[in-house]
Parts: structure tokens; C-alpha cells; sequence
């Protein structure tokens, strides 16, 4: 006869041991983190008059306009993705495609074509890049890291042999109001942004989409247990990222008055800032709020940098040494809680 | 449903396994396809000195930062700042040899620079525990910055050509018995990877951390000790880049080294489908780096526009993931 | 609802899964009567997982059949299933941790503002905390974070989100394992309550007195097959038990022919501030010294502290004389320490590397000069000692994930062995194993202290512990409650002093 301890005894556990209700060391990672960025930008309003100035603000929207619309598109692929950065969901190829997307749409306008045929190629370009990405992903099952990688390289190879190496000068209608003030006396790049901020924050942080987008990227099994179809959701991200990557396009030649080359060393950026806008949020995930949020923030950085007088060569430092504060603190607070 | 297969069922499934197993040397295949057609379509490619050249200027330096790529994937990590590695390591060759350093000293330096960044990394990541990714990313920014507000904005550093100390051409440009300098180096570099990875026990440390790091951690391996000695080799080797790459344009040119990250990575990870479960290996991704190499050269020899060139690389790093990935998924 | 004959809502006939050459299940079947509370019990190994997978969805079947309301399938999908109203309550919860409690009840069918499709975060809010209230009357904010929930209130939100679509047949798969008594008692409140209401309930679990107060009939598994259901109330825990494994115990355990010698580990009153205090014992060389106790009792956290995975707030240890602090179990390998964790496949073994790989992995320094591998020595030796412990494979250089776990579990030891340990800790080192290798695995137990190791083994499996250790300790809340000798006791005894039947503490002096 055999007797085992589990089949016989009672469950009685020891409460001791157990989780505790944990919250409040994340809630003060993230209100330290909330803390230091306001008190670099109550700095900079302090040491520089013209910092809070409207017209000031303005111009940092403006600015922070192209790096915005490409993060967005980052944060929906790592939303839906996951936050295992080498597994997860990543877009390396949104600045190839930016580059791309440029490049299409200075061309098609040199060559004569209106505004709105050159949009509708270019926004079909962005598509194309997208598809091409959830192929590789979800039909593929090709790691989002290479997979996006050699989408990246296939990009950047399409956008030299449109531009030959050279800058395609650009003007146009569309281009010109752009760059032009629009109401309030913010101009319409800022309004682009500003707009497309809201358009997303309201589908993918407040609608049944959005939040069957977030299970799929942090807990793929609930997901499916749950009755989601996964892979369409990821699919539908990069698809989206690379639209995200068309319109970007379109607000840099505006603002460039022509094609770019060098827009590859805006991606480590982009990669950044969901990451860094994730302690925006009470869950300590990316979100488009928080991807605004930081975005801004390194604007304003720049920004009060440049009305300071400070070397623009700090700021990558600054944005290093963000990054690994606000990782090391997380990190910290993740293994005491485990 | 029946219990046993029928037997085209079982033969469909053979096939699968067979073609899978194939399929994992479509790295191989790739190359041998492609050196074939090169070597057809270009006269001028198959050529003792065209090849030469290829393996010094496109093989050599890209091998050297992606061995070091490969160890860190070993262990399940990545390394994001080779580019920076390889910076700070030129930054300081160069700088200690146009104060009229001596080249030893100079060699020293630069190399101890590299590591420094090294051991930045190996702080973050072992120490304070970041993911490697975002561990290293932050070096990244960080060295960027370095290196700008050290020279002022990004100015290169020039030498000049009469003032340089004795063998400091030899370091990029000489040869011994024909062949060139960098590739004796590289030459080592590999057998040495591949030593350390297949032969040594700590070797085995980083394999078995990059197979399931709790169990090398309850098997008694100090894996915060060993992961960290991954990015010093790192940044070490990528020192060793930066320094044959100034030697060669006597000059540092900063940021230059991030142009290696991408390849790197890409040839890291192409090479990983030569093993059945996706592990990095040295000859995967030597065989990833000669790929690129040949394909970089080869186009541009065909008359390839030099543009047309990147979307070709493009597409066949591409391809060859689609297939190896499509294999792997078959076997599963 | 439509039943079958025999008046059942839920049947399985002769289902038969192999996985890669193992047999799981043999011809399997299952009888679920409508409205009543049926359980399933077995040993681990014995094939209950596979047929909630198979029932689930997840796995298909190799022969057999599923009756669900009188129709038949041939196998079914998570879709499916959910469509039949088949709902499970896994043990891996499959739960967001960073979901509300909100949305992870609407999660799929979230109500939405008027015409607009937007989230109504406020009605989930508030729908999810009242329709917990109205299941089990308990409070639990609706925008709660799952992560921030205990294992019980975890349980609660998954049971809930089942309800909310309305099930025919709810599937609990070890509901108690993470639960304080209050919370399981509330549990089955619960499922006596959707009983009432007209649910089927399947109940799996360890805990064969759960089994009793609760189910109305209960199938018992053995190696694959249903071996009988019976009414457990009519039946005795012990006759269930023998149901569930039928072996000859004489063959099992080797003699012991050990002769002790010096003390080789010494803890004392050994004390760490949330799950143990006061604990002291010795371990002599070639002594083989069982400890035991429930969920909560303290044994994990003494095991892992004494392996430096965790650090004692007070107290020694002293190993081969000298007083050690493991700071981690790199520092208590360097001590001659070897520990065979419980989860083998997470912690034991390297499943993608091979078994050469991993047998080595802990005493590699053996097979280095200078730093380099000798490979060849290490094959020769490595194979030599796999067919010693007749480990059933091609090479030693298959991947070992491809191994039964029987040989997994042998490799996790062998590991060790290469490395000429003092002292082997041993987490339930049979579990999942089948009996042809736990005869093999004592057996080498059994050799182990025979060449002047001590062993320290800690195991649920009462029988196993008499059969092969010196002394058994029994710990109950963190303390060690009595030290028995093997010879001299009996399980009965074990188990009353590990339920707390029996309250003296002794401190054990050696």
C-alpha cells in the first residue's frame, strides 16, 4: 500500500510566503521618472525665457512631428509584438521605409504627377513595406529583429536607386501648406501629428481592437485561449507601422523640401522612445500616450539645449543615460517583486 | 481517427523531415549559388586579386565584429554598441599616435578604450541586470555622445602621412608572404572563436547560458561572471576592428563603426540557421559574413548599378531567411 | 440537454495519444454524468493532462472518440470545445498580467459605448466587480491588475470569465495547488453551488480528500488506462490509492548496506524570516536522510537555501567541518554540494543541448587542462556511465529533449556524479519517472551513499522514503516537527505529524 503525502494531506499553505500586493515600488519608478522629466523641463523654462514662449512649444511640435508619427508606428508592432525585445515585436525598417517613402514621393512629383496621385503612391509604397514585414513574420515566422532588418536593406537599397545618391528637390501644394501655419498658429505638421496622436490614442487605447492588440502582444496563449485570432492582429501591426512610415515620409519632404538621405540614424531614436514612454504608463507598457509624451520630451530637450547654449552633442547622452535609468530602476523593482 | 499513418501520410512526413534537414544548409547553397553565378556573369570576380581584395575590404572587418556578435548571441544577449566599441577604440589609437605615442602604446590604448566600453556594457547587463538590448542601446547613446563633444561636433582626426610612427601602415595595409596583415588577423580571430565557443569550458559555460541560463545557474556556473566576459571579448575584438580600420584611412572618423552593427547582426543571425535549433555558431556566421562579402563585390563587378547592389543584398538575405525559416517551421 | 445511454453530458471512448513513440493514454474512457461533480485522479504520469488536452482541444487524439450531448466527434478544437460550452479552468492560468480584472472578463466580448465602437471601461469595471460579488461574494475592484491579485482572487477572475459564457461542463485542473484553506473551502463552496445550478463539473486533483468532500463519483487513472469509478464515499482514501499505483514494493528499494561515517553537512537552528525557523539536523556520509512536509511546511525554501538559491536570515551551515555561507549555487557546487531540482525540465536539464552536454555540465573542470576541453575522454567517460545507468538513447550527442523522462531525470543525476559530490540534495527525484527507472534511480541512490556521500532527499511519497532513507524528518509551518527512523515508523505516522496531527517539536540533536 502506498501512500503519498499529497494524495492524503490537507492544502494548507502558508500565507506567508505569498505575493504581496505589490504597486507601490513601480508607482515610484514611475513617479520619480515623471519627477525628473518635469523638473528638466521646469530647468529649461527657468534658464532659457523663451522655453514655455507658445511660439516656442510650437516649434518643438513641429519638430518632434516625424520622430512622432515613427514611433507611433513602433509602439503598435511592440504593442501587438511583445516586450521580449529579441523575440517581440520590433520595426527596424521604419526609417528605410521613411527613406523610401521620401524618396517616392519627390520623385513622382518631379516627374510632373499631382499631389494627390503622388500621395496615393506613396502611401501604397508604406502599405507594401508593411505587408512585406507581416509576411515575413507571420507567414514566414522569420524573427521580427532580421525579418525587419533585410526589409530595412531592401528599403534603403529601393530608395538609392530612386534617388541615385542625391537629394530630389520637391515643392508642391500639399508640401507648401504644410510647412505653413495652420490654425491657432501652430503649423499643419504639428497639426499632423497632433491629430494622428489622437486618431490612434482613441483606436488602440480605447477601442475592443486596441485592447485585444495588447493581449496578443503580452500573453500570446491568453490571447488565443481567448478566442483571438493572433496572427492577424500582428499582420495588421507592421501593416500599420508601414503606413505610419508613408505619412512620416510625406511630413519630412516638407519639411526638407526634398528626399533625405541619412534617415537611418533616426531609428535607434524610434526604437527608443516607446520604450522610454512605457513609464508613462500605469503598466509599465508602451503606449501611444507615453510614446507622445517622450517624444516630446526629447524635443524639448533639444529644444532647451539649443536655447541654452548646451552642445546638441549632449542630447544622445542624455537619451542613453534615460534609457538605462529608467530600465535599471524597472528592473530593480521587477526582481524584488519576484 | 485511425491509429496508424497510411502510408502516403507517413511518406509525406519523410519527405518533410528530409527537405528540412535540407534546408537548414541553404546558407551553403546560397553561397555556392551565388559565387557560381558571380564567378559565370563577372570574368573579373573570379580573380586571384579581386578576391583577395574582396576578402581584406569587405570580409575582414565585418568578420572580426561579427565573431564577436556570435559570442554574445551565444549567450542569448545582444550587442547593440560594436559601432561604439570600434569608435572609441580608433578615437584613442589614433589620438595617443598623433601625440607621438609609440605604436605598442598606441595599440594598448585603443584597445583598452574598447574594452571600456566593454565593460560599460558588462556592468549594465551583469551587475544591474538590464536586458542586453536595452543595456546596450544605452552604451550606444551614450558613446555617441562621447564622441561628439570630443571632437567638437563629430571632426575627424587626421594624421599625417609623413609624421607616422613605423609599422603603423603595416597594421591596414601590409602583408607577409602575400597575404595581407588584416586577414593573419582575422585568420586568428576565427580559429580562435572557434576554439573558445567548441573547446573550452567556458566555451561550454556560454553555450549552456544560451540553451537555458537556470540551468547553467543550478548547475553551479557563475553566468553573471561569464555573461559579462562575453561583452569585454566583444568590445575587445571591435577594438582590434577600429584599429586596422583607422590604421588603413589614417584617420578616426567618428561613427563610423555603426555601419557594422546592421551587417553584423544580419550575418550573426543568417549563420544561425545553419544549426537545426537556431544557435549562432563561427562558421555560420563566417559563412553569413562571406555571403554579404561576395555579394557587396560581386554585384558591383557585374555593373550592377552600385544602387541596385543594396536591394539585391536586400532580397537575398531575405530569401535565405524565408527558406531556412519555412525549413525549421516544417520540422516542428 | 441531450444524454447519452448511460445518462451522461461528457464521455470519452478508447481514446488512445502517443507522443513520439510514448504511449500516454491506452484506450482511455470516461463516463460524466449530468449535473454531477465527477473527479479524476492519478499519478503524475499517469495520463490526466493529456486527456484534458485531448478534451480541450489542444492535443488530437490517436484513436478513440469524444461524446459531447450525445454527438459524437473525433476530436475537437479549443473553438469547438468552447462552442459545445466546455469550459476549463487550467492550472497555468493563462491570465494578463497587466489586464484588469475588467478586461479580462470581457476580453472578446467587450461592451461597447452606445453605437460607437469604444471601450466602455467603466461598465467592465463596474459588471466585473458586481458579477463577482454575485458568483462568489467577494470584493475585487474591477480595475484591479491581475498581477496584482493573489493566486486565489487570480482563480476567481478565471472562473468568472468561464461563467460569464455560460457553460455546460466546467473543467477544474488542480484548483487547490496555490490556495490557503480559507480560499479552497471557498472554492468549493462554489462548485457545490454551480452544481446546484445545473453545471457538470470535472474535478482533477492530488488531494484525494477534496475528492471525497466533493465529487459524487471519481475515475482513477493508472499508466494510461481508467482503471475504475467508484463513489468516493463509499470507498476508503486508501483503496483509491492502491487503485492508483499497483506495484510490488519489496523489488523497489535496494538494501541499504551503507555504512555512516562522518557528519558531512550540519545546519543550525537554521532561520529565514518567512518560511522556516529553529532548524537543525545532521547529514552523515552514507547516510540516505528523507524530509517531508505539506505545501507551506518550509521543506522547499531549506532545500533552496541550502543550495545558496536563497539566503537564511540566521543560523549555520557547516559542510565537511567548515562553516560555508552560499551565496549562490556556484559557491555551493565549489563546496562539493549537487542539487537535482524538482522541475527538470526547467531547471535540471538543458533540453536543447545534448546529453553529453549536460552530464558534464556541473564537473566540467574533470575534462579541462588549462581551460580546454579534452572531448574525448569526456565521450568515453560520458557514454560509459549513460549505458551504466542504461539510459536509452542513440548517442550521447541527441539533444536530450528527445528523452523520456525517466532518462531526463537520470541525466539531471548524472551530472553529478561526474563531479564526486559530498552531499546530493534531491527534490522529488522520481517524479513523472516511470517505475522502471525508480528502481533504477534508487538504486543508484542506494550506490551513491554506499561510496561516502551524504543524501538529502525531500519527497511527497511517504512510501519512497521509507524505502530507501535512514531517518525521515517531517516539517509542519516551518518548523521540523519530529525526526523518525525510517525502520521504526510507518507512513501513517508521517503523514498525522505532517498534517499536524501530532503538535510536539522536537529539536533534533545529532
Amino acid at each position: 500500500m502506498d501512500t503519498s503525502l499529497t494524495a492524503l494531506g490537507d492544502p494548507i499553505a502558508n500565507a506567508k510566503g505569498r505575493r504581496a500586493t505589490a504597486g507601490w515600488p513601480s508607482l515610484l519608478i514611475r513617479a520619480g521618472s515623471l519627477f525628473a522629466f518635469a523638473s528638466v523641463i521646469l530647468y529649461f523654462a527657468i534658464a532659457a525665457p523663451a522655453f514655455l514662449t507658445f511660439g516656442n512649444i510650437a516649434n518643438v511640435l513641429e519638430q518632434s512631428a516625424i520622430l512622432g508619427v515613427l514611433s507611433f508606428g513602433m509602439t503598435i508592432v511592440m504593442i501587438g509584438g511583445g516586450s521580449n525585445v529579441i523575440t517581440g515585436g520590433i520595426d527596424l525598417s521604419l526609417a528605410g521605409n521613411l527613406g523610401l517613402c521620401a524618396a517616392v514621393y519627390a520623385s513622382v512629383l518631379r516627374d510632373g504627377q499631382s499631389d494627390t496621385v503622388a500621395f496615393s503612391l506613396t502611401l501604397t509604397v508604406g502599405l507594401a513595406v508593411g505587408l512585406l514585414n507581416a509576411i515575413a513574420v507571420v507567414g514566414l515566422g522569420i524573427l521580427p529583429l532580421i525579418a525587419t532588418l533585410s526589409v530595412m536593406n531592401i528599403c534603403a537599397g529601393f530608395e538609392l536607386v530612386l534617388t541615385q545618391n542625391t537629394v530630389i528637390p520637391a515643392t508642391s501644394p500639399l508640401l507648401s501648406t504644410l510647412a505653413d501655419n495652420g490654425p491657432l498658429g501652430i503649423s499643419y505638421l504639428a497639426w499632423v501629428l497632433l491629430v494622428l496622436a489622437v486618431i490612434l490614442i482613441i483606436g488602440v487605447e480605447f477601442t475592443p481592437l486596441g485592447l485585444r492588440l495588447y493581449a496578443v502582444g503580452a500573453y500570446r496563449e491568453a490571447a488565443r485561449a481567448a478566442g483571438l485570432y493572433v496572427k492577424s492582429y500582428i499582420a495588421a501591426s507592421y501593416i500599420l507601422s508601414g503606413i505610419c512610415g508613408a505619412i512620416a515620409a510625406v511630413l519630412s519632404v516638407s519639411i526638407l523640401n526634398g528626399s533625405s538621405t541619412g534617415s537611418g540614424a533616426m531609428l535607434l531614436s524610434v526604437v527608443l522612445t516607446p520604450l522610454l514612454g512605457a513609464v508613462f504608463s500605469r503598466r509599465v507598457v508602451p503606449t501611444i500616450t507615453g510614446t507622445l509624451l517622450s517624444v516630446l520630451f526629447i524635443g524639448f530637450l533639444i529644444n532647451g539645449f539649443q536655447l541654452t547654449n548646451v552642445s546638441s552633442y549632449w542630447v544622445n547622452g542624455v537619451e542613453g543615460i534615460l534609457i538605462l535609468l529608467v530600465v535599471a530602476a524597472t528592473s530593480l523593482v521587477g526582481r524584488r517583486e519576484s | 481517427m485511425a491509429a496508424e499513418t497510411s502510408s502516403t501520410e507517413a511518406d509525406f512526413i519523410t519527405v518533410r523531415v528530409r527537405l528540412s534537414a535540407v534546408l537548414r544548409y541553404t546558407i551553403v547553397f546560397a553561397f555556392i549559388a551565388v559565387f557560381v553565378f558571380l564567378s559565370i556573369q563577372a570574368p573579373a570576380f573570379f580573380n586571384g586579386s579581386n578576391l583577395l581584395n574582396l576578402l581584406v575590404n569587405n570580409f575582414a572587418l565585418l568578420a572580426l565584429v561579427s565573431l564577436g556578435m556570435t559570442l554574445v548571441t551565444s549567450t542569448g544577449g545582444i550587442d547593440l554598441s560594436v559601432g561604439t566599441a570600434i569608435d572609441i577604440g580608433s578615437l584613442v589609437f589614433i589620438s595617443l599616435v598623433s601625440s607621438r605615442h609609440s605604436l605598442p602604446a598606441a595599440v594598448f590604448g585603443g584597445l583598452l578604450g574598447a574594452l571600456l566600453v566593454g565593460g560599460f556594457n558588462a556592468f549594465l547587463i551583469s551587475a544591474l541586470r538590464i536586458t542586453p538590448f536595452l543595456g546596450t542601446l544605452g552604451t550606444l547613446f551614450v558613446g555617441e555622445s562621447v564622441q561628439q563633444l570630443a571632437t567638437n561636433g563629430g571632426q575627424p582626426i587626421y594624421l599625417i602621412t609623413g609624421d607616422l610612427p613605423r609599422g603603423f601602415m603595416e597594421i591596414g595595409r601590409g602583408s607577409f608572404w602575400g597575404v595581407p596583415i588584416p586577414l593573419y588577423i582575422v585568420g586568428v580571430a576565427i580559429v580562435g572563436f572557434l576554439v573558445l565557443i567548441q573547446r573550452t569550458r567556458f566555451g561550454r559555460y556560454v553555450v549552456a547560458i544560451g540553451a537555458q541560463s537556470e540551468v547553467a545557474l543550478y548547475s553551479g556556473i557563475q553566468v553573471r561572471n561569464t555573461t559579462g566576459l562575453v561583452y569585454l571579448l566583444s568590445a575587445l575584438v571591435c577594438g582590434v576592428t577600429g584599429i586596422i580600420l583607422s590604421s588603413t584611412v589614417k584617420a578616426y572618423v567618428p561613427l563610423s563603426g555603426n555601419a557594422y552593427l546592421l551587417d553584423s547582426i544580419g550575418a550573426t543571425f543568417i549563420g544561425t540557421t545553419l544549426h537545426a535549433e537556431g544557435r549562432p555558431s563561427v562558421v555560420g556566421t563566417v559563412l553569413g559574413v562571406l555571403l554579404l562579402s561576395i555579394v557587396t563585390n560581386g554585384l558591383l563587378l557585374i555593373g550592377w548599378n552600385f544602387y541596385w547592389q543594396q536591394v539585391g543584398t536586400g532580397v537575398l538575405i531575405f530569401l535565405v531567411l524565408a527558406v531556412s525559416f519555412l525549413g525549421r517551421r516544417a520540422r516542428a | 440537454m441531450n444524454l447519452n445511454r448511460e445518462g451522461s453530458v461528457l464521455a470519452m471512448h478508447r481514446v488512445v495519444k502517443s507522443f513520439g513513440g510514448v504511449r500516454a493514454l491506452a484506450g482511455t474512457n470516461l463516463n460524466v454524468r449530468a449535473g454531477t461533480i465527477h473527479g479524476l485522479v492519478g499519478q503524475n504520469g499517469a495520463g490526466k493532462s493529456t486527456l484534458i488536452k485531448i478534451l480541450a482541444g489542444i492535443h488530437e487524439p490517436d484513436a478513440g472518440s469524444i461524446e459531447i450531448a450525445g454527438q459524437r466527434y473525433n476530436h475537437l478544437t479549443p473553438h469547438r470545445a468552447e462552442k459545445l460550452g466546455l469550459h476549463f479552468i487550467h492550472q497555468d492560468r493563462l491570465l494578463i498580467p497587466t489586464f484588469t480584472v475588467g478586461e479580462t472578463l470581457f476580453l472578446g466580448s467587450e461592451p461597447g459605448v452606445g453605437p460607437l465602437p469604444l471601450l466602455n471601461r467603466r461598465r467592465m469595471k463596474r459588471q466585473a466587480a458586481e458579477t463577482i460579488h454575485n458568483y462568489f461574494g467577494v470584493e475585487l475592484p474591477g480595475a484591479a491588475l491581475i498581477g496584482e491579485l493573489t493566486p486565489a482572487q487570480q482563480q476567481i477572475v478565471q472562473i468568472t470569465r468561464a461563467l460569464l459564457r455560460s457553460p455546460s461542463v466546467l473543467v477544474f485542473d488542480e484548483p487547490t495547488a496555490a490556495l490557503v484553506k480559507p480560499e479552497a473551502d471557498r472554492l468549493f463552496e462554489t462548485i457545490q453551488r454551480l452544481r446546484v445550478q445545473g453545471l457538470t463539473i470535472v474535478y482533477i486533483s492530488h488531494y484525494l480528500n477534496e475528492i471525497a468532500a466533493l465529487c459524487d463519483r471519481v475515475t482513477v487513472l493508472r499508466n494510461g488506462v481508467d482503471v475504475g469509478t467508484v463513489n468516493p464515499r463509499e470507498v476508503p482514501a486508501t483503496t483509491l490509492v492502491s487503485m492508483m499505483v499497483a506495484r510490488d514494493i519489496d523489488e523497489m528499494f535496494p538494501k541499504k548496506v551503507a555504512k555512516m561515517g562522518e557528519p558531512v553537512l550540519t545546519v543550525k537552528k537554521l532561520y529565514h524570516r518567512t518560511a522556516f525557523a529553529d532548524v537543525s539536523f545532521t547529514v552523515r556520509r552514507g547516510e540516505i536522510l528523507g524530509v517531508t512536509g505539506l505545501v507551506g511546511s518550509g521543506v522547499k525554501e531549506l532545500i533552496r537555501s541550502l543550495f545558496g538559491l536563497i539566503h537564511p536570515d540566521g543560523g549555520k551551515i557547516v559542510v565537511d567541518g567548515h562553516p560555508v555561507h552560499l551565496r549562490s549555487p556556484s559557491t555551493a557546487v565549489g563546496r562539493r554540494l549537487a542539487l537535482v531540482p524538482e522541475n527538470r525540465r526547467k531547471h535540471g536539464v538543458a533540453l536543447d543541448l545534448s546529453v553529453r552536454e549536460n552530464v558534464t555540465l556541473a564537473g566540467l573542470r574533470q575534462y579541462s587542462r588549462f581551460g580546454f576541453l579534452q572531448l574525448a575522454r569526456e565521450a568515453h567517460d560520458v557514454d560509459e556511465l549513460m549505458s551504466r545507468l542504461s539510459v536509452r538513447t542513440p548517442h550521447c550527442t541527441t539533444a536530450v529533449r528527445y528523452l523520456s523522462g525517466g532518462n531526463q531525470q537520470k541525466v539531471a543525476l548524472a551530472k553529478w556524479l561526474s563531479h564526486r559530490s559530498r552531499l546530493y540534495i534531491l527534490d522529488e527525484p522520481t517524479v513523472g519517472v516511470d517505475v522502471g527507472s525508480k528502481v533504477e534511480i534508487y538504486r543508484l541512490i542506494g550506490e551513491l551513499a554506499e561510496q561516502g556521500a551524504g543524501i538529502l532527499t525531500l519527497s511527497a511519497d511517504l512510501l519512497e522514503l521509507l524505502g530507501i532513507c535512514d531517518r525521515i524528518l517531517v516539517m509542519y509551518r516551518g518548523h521540523i516537527a519530529r525526526e523518525f527512523s525510517a525502520a521504526a515508523t510507518n507512513s501513517d505516522e508521517l503523514l498525522a505529524c505532517a498534517t499536524g496531527a501530532e503538535m510536539t517539536t522536537r529539536a533534533v540533536n545529532d
